[in-house]
C-alpha cells in the first residue's frame, strides 16, 4: 500500500516522478526561460500587460538567484543557458500552459532535493508562481468575458 | 531581522486561526516561530503536520458550508466557492487517508468554529481571505519539514490550490495579487 497516497493525491494525472535535484533545476530553468519569452512578448504586443510582465520577469530574477545559491549548497554545477525557442508566443492560453508547467516543475520537484532549506525556497517560489498562473486565469476569464 | 508590524499581524492571524481549528502544539510552535523554527525530522513529524493540516481544511470547509448555506456568496461568485469547498474536500480526504493509512487517526471537524461576522457576502469574504490566507501560510511554513517523498508532492499540490483560492478571492475584494 505504499503507493496509495501518491494514488489520492490531488495533483495531475501527467505529474512525473521528480528526478536529481541537478533535473529538477534545470527543468526549472528552461521552463522559466519559455515563460519569461512568452511574458515579453506579450508586453510588447499589450501594452496593458507591460506591468504585470514586468513584476512577474522580476520575481522570476530573484528566483533564479536564489536558484543559484540553492545549487551552490547542493554541489550542482551552474545550469546551461535553455534553449531559446518557442512558437505561439503572444497567446495568452500558451502562456498559461507554460506558467502552469514552471509551477508543476516545482512542485515535483520538490521531493528530489533532499534539503529542507532547498524546500523551503523553492517553495515559496511556487508559491509565487502558481498566484501568477491564477492571475493569468482571471486575465483569460475577463477576456473571456468581453467576448 | 525583527520582524515587521504586517508580517507580525498575519503571523498572529495564522496562528490564531490554527489554533481555533484545533492544531496541536508542536506545530502552532513552528506557525508563531516561522521559518527559523523546525521539528524533529521523522514520521512524528509527518504526522503532526497531517494533523494540523486536516484542521485546517475542516476549517475552511466549515466556512465554505457556511457561506453556501446562508446564500451569502454573491451569484457570480457562487461558482468558485463550490470549487474551492470542492478543493478542500479532496485535500481532507487525502490527508486523512495517508493519516489512516499510516496507523494514524485523523482529527475530526470541530462542531463550532469562531468566524468573524459573516452577515454579509463581503464580510464573508474577507474572512475566507483570512482563511485561506492562513492555510497558505501554514503549508508553506509547513512544506520543508516533510519527510516523505509521496506526501511532500501531495501538500505541494494542495499549496498550489490554496494559492489559487487567495488569490481569486483578494482580486474580488480589490486587494493587491501581483
Amino acid at each position: 500500500m505504499a503507493g496509495l497516497p501518491v494514488l489520492l493525491a490531488p495533483r495531475p494525472a501527467e505529474a512525473q516522478e521528480p528526478g536529481s535535484a541537478a533535473e529538477v533545476l534545470d527543468a526549472i530553468d528552461e521552463q522559466e526561460a519559455d515563460v519569461a519569452r512568452r511574458l515579453r512578448a506579450l508586453s510588447e504586443a499589450v501594452p496593458a500587460a507591460r506591468a504585470f510582465a514586468g513584476s512577474l520577469l522580476a520575481d522570476q530574477e530573484r528566483h533564479r538567484e536564489e536558484r543559484r545559491s540553492i545549487r551552490r549548497r547542493l554541489g550542482l554545477p551552474p545550469g546551461a543557458a535553455p534553449p531559446a525557442e518557442g512558437s505561439d508566443l503572444r497567446s495568452l492560453g500558451a502562456l498559461r500552459s507554460a506558467q502552469e508547467a514552471l509551477v508543476h516543475a516545482h512542485a515535483e520537484g520538490l521531493p528530489a532535493l533532499g534539503d529542507s532549506w532547498a524546500v523551503d525556497r523553492l517553495a515559496r517560489h511556487m508559491v509565487e508562481l502558481a498566484r501568477h498562473l491564477a492571475v493569468i486565469d482571471l486575465w483569460i476569464e475577463a477576456e473571456e468575458s468581453r467576448g | 531581522m525583527a520582524e515587521g508590524g504586517p508580517a507580525r499581524r498575519r503571523r498572529e492571524v495564522v496562528v490564531a486561526l490554527a489554533r481555533g481549528a484545533g492544531v496541536a502544539a508542536p506545530v502552532l510552535g513552528l506557525l508563531e516561530g516561522g521559518r527559523t523554527a523546525a521539528l524533529p525530522a521523522g514520521e512524528e513529524t509527518d504526522m503532526a503536520v497531517l494533523q494540523a493540516a486536516v484542521a485546517l481544511e475542516h476549517q475552511a470547509i466549515a466556512l465554505y458550508d457556511a457561506g453556501l448555506g446562508r446564500g451569502l456568496f454573491p451569484a457570480g461568485l457562487r461558482v468558485y466557492a463550490v470549487e474551492f469547498r470542492g478543493d478542500h474536500l479532496g485535500h481532507r480526504d487525502t490527508q486523512v487517508a495517508i493519516v489512516e493509512e499510516r496507523g494514524g487517526r485523523a482529527p475530526e471537524a470541530r462542531r463550532d468554529y469562531l468566524f468573524g461576522p459573516l452577515g454579509s457576502g463581503e464580510q464573508l469574504l474577507r474572512q475566507a481571505v483570512e482563511i485561506e490566507g492562513a492555510a497558505q501560510q501554514a503549508y508553506t511554513t509547513l512544506i520543508s519539514q516533510i519527510r516523505s517523498r509521496d506526501y511532500l508532492l501531495s501538500a505541494a499540490f494542495i499549496l498550489v490550490d490554496e494559492v489559487r483560492h487567495l488569490t481569486v478571492w483578494r482580486r474580488v475584494l480589490g486587494l493587491r495579487i501581483y
